[in-house]
């Protein structure tokens, strides 16, 4: 294996970007946050997991990043990021819940573009 | 087969609109809008002293001034977003403070770091206004002092009214400071 496959990343900022619009459009129309948001950011977050996974696999098998302590931070970050963002936006019951949800997609999106920044094997 | 998946407005739709009694104007700096601030504050805060943190644990002497910087910004934020969180009337002054001092640290950083790149040979959140990170940096100070002005003003009318709740009411209403942040005037 000589480089973390490009597809998950690439699906997980599809994903994010989605999930954006979707936060923006329920932000727009006045509603506050419910089960399909909350069922979307659970698909992130195994998205996300699964990459954590594929990481870890890459650093177990050998392969080290310019910066290992940027890269953990990262994997510790990436999960959170979601979890935070359900919590943040159940809290609010109004329709900046699913604004928060909607930052949360656009740094779920970030993250990977800063992911094949400091580690080039994880495509894009 | 009966339900439309992708319909934004399904028939048995879990969101319901906020109802009238739920979209009253915000009760403290941390709720409607200022929840998305405090994210945004703390996704910052958590971002640029973390990468400060290991900027200046591994590499301090390759671009000292750059990573100090971070480290201001990142202490900063962290101002920020433990200041709007709590609210309280000292607490939003320090918050104005924080939110002064890095509008000012992004414009001078900024117009520093495209005046002198050689003082920058790695990046800090400020540099080049915050380019780097969708100029987020640059418009963040600005929402936040917006935000904050809305509750001092608000302060100040509870403080002179007889009746303090009817006069929040009206001042939510007119939404003078952040026009259209506020639910009670846009719930259709």
């Amino acid at each position: 294996m000589s480089s973390v496959n490009g597809a998950m990343p690439t699906t997980i900022i599809v994903a994010g970007l989605a999930l954006t619009g979707y936060a923006l459009l329920m932000t727009a129309r006045n509603r506050r946050m419910g089960v399909s948001l909350l069922a979307a950011l659970g698909v992130l977050e195994i998205l996300l997991l699964v990459l954590v996974g594929l990481i870890v696999a890459k650093l177990a098998s050998g392969g080290r990043p310019a910066s290992l302590p940027t890269l953990i931070g990262y994997l510790i970050a990436m999960p959170i990021v979601p979890v935070a963002a359900a919590f943040l936006g159940l809290v609010e019951r109004s329709r900046w819940g699913p604004a928060v949800v909607a930052v949360a997609g656009v740094v779920a999106a970030v993250l990977m573009v800063r992911l094949h920044q400091i580690w080039p094997v994880i495509h894009v | 087969m009966s339900e439309p998946t992708t319909s934004p407005k399904p028939a048995a739709a879990p969101e319901a609109p906020a109802a009238p009694e739920l979209a009253v104007a915000p009760s403290s700096t941390r709720t409607g809008p200022g929840r998305l601030l405090v994210a945004v504050y703390g996704l910052f805060a958590l971002s640029a002293s973390a990468r400060a943190g290991v900027q200046i644990a591994t590499k301090f002497g390759h671009a000292p001034v750059a990573y100090l910087l971070s480290a201001f910004a990142g202490v900063v934020y962290i101002l920020a977003t433990v200041t709007l969180t709590n609210g309280s009337p000292t607490a939003r002054r320090i918050a104005v403070v924080s939110c002064s001092v890095e509008l000012a640290g992004v414009l001078s950083v900024g117009t520093w770091s495209l005046a002198d790149p050689a003082s920058f040979p790695d990046a800090t959140v400020w540099s080049s206004y915050g380019s780097g990170y969708g100029f987020v940096p640059l418009v963040l100070p600005v929402f936040g002092l917006l935000w904050l002005s809305r509750w001092s003003r608000r302060a100040r009318i509870r403080r002179t009214a007889a009746t303090p709740a009817e006069d929040e009411g009206k001042e939510a209403g007119s939404g003078v400071g952040t026009p259209g942040t506020d639910p009670a005037s846009r719930r259709d």
